[in-house]
């Protein structure tokens, strides 16, 4: 693996009283999709924040591109690194293309003006997460599916390398979560991005995740391939379920199925 | 939304439409000609030519200026409360601004000697100002100010504020405060040219200080966090949006009382007409309230024949229902 992206060593960070992350090490590889994992409460969001530096660590180092990012300017950090996180803002009309656009900010001056670039940057955008037909439409009169989207869009439109993505798919269906994967699966093939993504959806990040990160009690306390982490033992320890594992059929990816409280392991 | 250039361009002659139209309104009837020869200055040296200049130039002309300068911003000072905010209903009075300038107002009133009527505006702004800072700085933490707490704290500042308006009219010797009371009621009558004048280059200074915050300000719409990582310092341009922002509210409402409902409502109405980017949103929202302050006090002036109705009273008469209309249609849409 090259130099990571993202890296965390020994992180930890508290909310008055109460730890939450207490020793966090991971690296993100240049181009790889790596999956965050825990339950809820663990401190997912919280280490995203610490990499996008909303939040400072108490004590370790988080590195993006090899610098803290408390380093970076606020600008230069956003052409390096975008957030896809669950708000939208629906409290005025505002135009999927209008939202989608905003994520060209960091590369233009504060004061200056929209120029062709920025609009193919957004049309680009536009096409590849397949909101192209829904570019005038509001952003309240669009579904949940199609806003998260409208959400990567603008991501995608600031143009960073290193995209964090926090509970993407957290209120989706089926159909919409698979739509999502496929759209970061083809962002880390054709724009080479680097992700990771904070999600509960075992299975599908088996299938699209290079890399897992199992969260428990504020550690890392298992990391690697998907059939490396997403054993039976691994899981009921962090989230406290039975589950089997086995091969997706069709796939040959790895297969978490819950157990009823009954069901033995 | 598909024209917004032409939409503004629009507006701009309505505004100048709605500044012709209000030299033409009033007792005294002023024909078309005068009112050019009292403009462009050629007044046949004759015998009504002074009048009715006098009339144009130094009461209807001012007057309209005012109210398209009060319109105005008030108008993008509410846009930019309602991005900082994010909050549609919040207005320029939202955060302490109005009750400051009242107790700033009342203060001269009382306690300035006999016929102190003069720095009853810079008294009125004094109060807006030390309001507005005030909030600012009871809602300001390290880590920043969040929105939730400048609205407390807005509210918590404004409470404590009316009290005291309520103490200074209780315990008003009587016959020192009307001039006062009617000032809060909101008035365009005090339009002098020289008022007009030393508010202009406020004025223009605020919205186009808010004209380039505009970029920061579509951000801001994403909240906090999201604005933050999408490279917008946030800190910084909520602190220059609302310093901005209140002393622009602050400044006209030294000069014409409390307007209310225009700072409110005008944004929408320019919401639908551009769109939410604020690029075209601030000088939309700038020229439509001042067409529409501008018109309300030409309805002010000519509703009731016995006299004049405070234009405050009008702006909240028309402004209520066309307030709920646009409540209704974006009810249906989500």
């Amino acid at each position: 693996m090259s130099a990571p992206v993202l890296s965390a060593k020994g992180v930890r960070f508290r909310y008055r009283e109460k730890e939450v992350l207490s020793g966090v090490d991971l690296e993100v590889g240049a181009g790889e999709v790596a999956v965050l994992l825990g339950p809820n409460g663990v401190g997912k969001s919280t280490l995203l924040k610490i990499f996008s530096g909303l939040l400072a660590p108490r004590s370790g180092e988080v590195a993006l591109m090899g610098r803290p990012p408390a380093s970076y300017g606020r600008r230069e950090m956003a052409r390096l690194l975008s957030v896809v996180s669950q708000e939208l803002p629906v409290e005025f009309p505002m135009s999927v293309e209008e939202y989608v656009a905003l994520g060209r900010f960091p590369h233009q001056g504060f004061f200056g003006g929209t120029v062709a670039e920025d609009r193919e940057h957004r049309d680009r955008a536009l096409a590849m997460t397949g909101l192209a037909g829904l570019r005038l439409r509001g952003l309240g009169e669009i579904s949940a599916g199609e806003r998260q989207r409208a959400a990567v869009a603008r991501a995608v439109c600031q143009g960073a390398k290193v995209m964090l993505l926090d509970e993407p798919t957290a209120f989706l269906d089926i159909y919409h979560r698979v739509a999502f994967y496929e759209i970061v699966a083809r962002l880390k093939e054709e724009c080479g991005i680097s992700a990771l993504v904070a999600s509960h959806d075992l299975s599908l990040c088996a299938e699209y995740g290079e890399r897992i990160f199992l969260l428990s009690a504020g550690r890392v306390m298992a990391s690697g391939r998907p059939e490396e982490v997403l054993i039976p033992e691994n899981v009921r320890d962090a989230y406290g379920v039975g589950v089997t594992c086995d091969r997706n059929p069709a796939t040959g990816a790895v297969r978490v199925t819950p157990l009823r409280s009954g069901g033995t392991t | 939304m598909r024209r917004p250039g032409f939409i503004i361009g629009l507006l701009g002659a309505a505004a100048a439409a709605a500044i012709a139209l209000s030299l033409f309104t009033g007792p005294a009837s002023v024909s078309f000609r005068q009112v050019l020869a009292a403009l462009t200055g050629w007044a046949s040296p004759g015998s009504s030519a002074d009048t009715t200049e006098r009339i144009v130039l130094s009461l209807r002309l001012p007057r309209a200026l005012l109210g398209f300068l009060v319109g105005g911003a008030l108008s993008s000072s509410g846009v930019a409360f309602q991005a900082l905010l994010r909050n549609p209903l919040a207005d320029p009075y939202i955060l302490g601004v109005s009750a400051g300038a009242a107790v700033g107002a009342l203060a001269a009133a009382l306690l300035l000697p006999g016929d102190a009527f003069l720095p009853l505006p810079f008294c009125a702004f004094l109060g807006a100002a030390l309001a507005a800072s005030a909030v600012f700085l009871l809602a300001r933490r390290r880590s920043g100010v969040s929105r939730e707490r400048l609205i407390l704290m807005g509210v918590i500042v404004g409470a404590f504020l009316n009290a005291l308006i309520m103490l200074m009219v209780a315990l008003a010797p009587p016959g020192r405060i009307p001039g006062a009371v009617y000032w809060l009621m909101g008035d365009l009558g005090l339009g002098t040219p020289r008022r007009v004048g030393v508010l202009l280059p406020y004025v223009a200074a605020g919205t186009a200080l808010l004209f380039l915050l505009s970029r920061g300000l579509d951000l801001m719409l994403l909240g906090d966090d999201a604005a933050f990582q999408a490279g917008l310092p946030v800190e910084k341009v909520k602190a220059a949006t609302y310093v901005t922002a209140s002393l622009l509210a602050g400044c006209v409402v030294a000069v014409s009382g409390l307007i209310g409902f225009v700072g409110l409502i005008v944004p929408h109405g320019a919401r639908v007409l551009v769109g939410s980017g604020h690029r075209r949103l601030v000088p939309a929202a700038f020229l439509l309230g001042a067409t529409f302050l501008v018109l309300a006090d030409i309805a002010a002036r000519s509703v009731s024949p016995s006299g004049e109705l405070p234009v405050g009273a009008v702006t909240a008469l028309s402004g209520a229902p066309f307030f709920l209309y646009l409540l209704r249609r974006e009810g249906g849409k989500t």
